[in-house]
């Protein structure tokens, strides 16, 4: 249960941080934008842990209504190992085209873009709601299918909230 | 009228004095009336009698080139730009060229080519970058954005084939599609000037693939509809590279033109841009011995 618990965290960290990078892009016509994406991604990570608590809070506070507890936890770790299955090739997917990026070609580069970030991107929602239904799947339980789709919608929203911030601004 | 930008209805000038006409809503609304998506945009566009708000209309294109240059970032555009001008370049050096020379960027919009040139591109102290653009709302935005990072670079409101004294290059990103019919040959004619000894432009690379690559990254990417719309519109209506040598060699007969960098290696798949480059003969050897391994990716030429 903890590794299940530490890996959806660490996921979910990472995800939050480069929402601040995507909330971020497109909003400063500089060219040295170091600062600029730092900061982005530090706000996407504070936000992204108190999502985290967030949802650990809602876990916590359902877990301590149920009626069988010890049922329900058996229940929670399976759908959270079925939500990894979607959700962690998912991410190493996106991890390995970082290391590709890193490689200094413009092709390369360009390539991680064409065939990994920008689809990926357009499809994160869907892997976002095909996870959770993998998972629900296994336990179709009342109790996780409410508080897995609101968890849910919390993390898809993160960008939006990020985004917020910028829009009185027109460019920096 | 799907295939028409509302960015270039929503603007006009004068092409000799540069003043900017007025732009009234409902004759740009009556383009776009088989373009219901279009219409929709221009429709939410703020205006005053009819005439669209000039104010409102520069702070939105400023929006809309910021969230382009985000596009141009992820594909390494500054990159491919100096990988392309470092052998243009040796090949004028080469070749005794008056220095300084001056690279002029078409159409430069907020001058994000130029600025990352001058921040990254390691041209040489004998390299001027101007960037020339109609609009003046662009153009101060560039001078604002070069300053606060201290760039060495300099923009004009101005018609680029009007400087005096004139480029040495001319270059341009995403521009050349803008040009319809007989106004493309017109543009190349610009370039044949004494002067001017090259020219690169590059747009996006016309392939089946195209218009669905440039909607996907242009609705994940983009946040403005206006962006999202003329992104795709401008997939659509690039001109292949024969069309490209065509026109340039119809309007300036005097430069050897090439295709450059349209497939990936061996591989058979499309890039996303193309360049149009031209030279005067006397570069041809020197450019060609300059691009070194790169030469692969240069097309016939013409």
């Amino acid at each position: 249960m903890t590794v299940l618990i530490a890996t959806l965290y660490l996921l979910a960290t990472i995800d939050a941080t480069l929402s601040g990078y995507s909330a971020a892009a497109g909003r400063s016509a500089l060219i040295r934008k170091g600062p600029h994406y730092r900061k982005a991604m530090l706000r996407g990570f504070v936000l992204g842990q108190i999502a985290a608590a967030v949802s650990l809070s809602l876990v916590v506070a359902v877990m301590n209504v149920v009626p069988d507890r010890t049922a329900f936890r058996a229940d929670l770790a399976l759908v959270w190992m079925r939500m990894l299955h979607v959700y962690l090739p998912f991410a190493l997917t996106i991890l390995t085209a970082f290391a590709f990026r890193a490689i200094p070609s413009v092709d390369v580069r360009c390539l991680t873009s064409t065939l990994v970030f920008g689809p990926l991107a357009g499809i994160r929602p869907l892997v976002g709601m095909a996870g959770l239904v993998w998972g629900i799947l296994a336990a179709p339980r009342p109790e996780i299918v409410a508080g897995g789709s609101a968890i849910l919608l919390l993390w898809l929203s993160l960008e939006g909230f990020l985004g917020f911030s910028y829009r009185p601004k027109e460019s920096v | 009228m799907n295939d028409v930008e509302i960015s270039d209805e929503i603007l006009s000038f004068d092409p000799d004095t540069l003043q900017r006409l007025p732009v009234r809503k409902s004759a740009v609304l009556e383009k776009f009336r088989s373009n219901r998506r279009a219409a929709r945009i221009v429709r939410a566009m703020a205006d005053r009698d009819d005439v669209l708000d000039p104010d409102a209309v520069d702070r939105r294109l400023i929006r809309v080139h910021c969230e382009m240059q985000r596009i141009s970032e992820e594909f390494q555009h500054g990159q491919r730009v100096a990988e392309l001008l470092h052998p243009v370049l040796q090949a004028l050096r080469a070749t005794g060229v008056v220095r300084p020379i001056r690279i002029v960027d078409v159409g430069c919009g907020t001058g994000f080519v130029l600025r990352w040139l001058a921040a990254h591109g390691d041209l040489g102290g004998d390299v001027e970058l101007i960037g020339a653009d109609y609009h003046p709302a662009l153009i101060g935005e560039a001078m604002r954005l070069a300053k606060l990072e201290d760039l060495r670079v300099t923009f004009r409101v101005a018609n680029a084939f009007r400087l005096d004294p004139p480029g040495s290059m001319y270059l341009s990103t995403g521009v050349i599609h803008h040009f319809r019919g007989e106004a493309l040959p017109a543009f190349f004619r610009s370039h044949d000037r004494e002067e001017t000894k090259a020219f690169v432009h590059f747009d996006f690379l016309p392939s089946p693939m195209a218009p669905f690559g440039s909607w996907l990254f242009h609705a994940v990417r983009m946040r403005d509809p206006l962006a999202k719309h003329d992104g795709v519109v401008s997939a659509i209506r690039a001109y292949s590279g024969a069309e490209l040598i065509r026109a340039a060699g119809d309007g300036a007969p005097g430069f050897l033109r090439a295709m450059y960098s349209t497939r990936l290696g061996i591989l058979p798949i499309p890039r996303a841009f193309h360049a149009l480059v031209g030279l005067r003969p006397e570069y041809r050897e020197a450019f060609v011995r300059a691009l070194g391994a790169r030469r692969s990716r240069l097309g016939d030429w013409a």
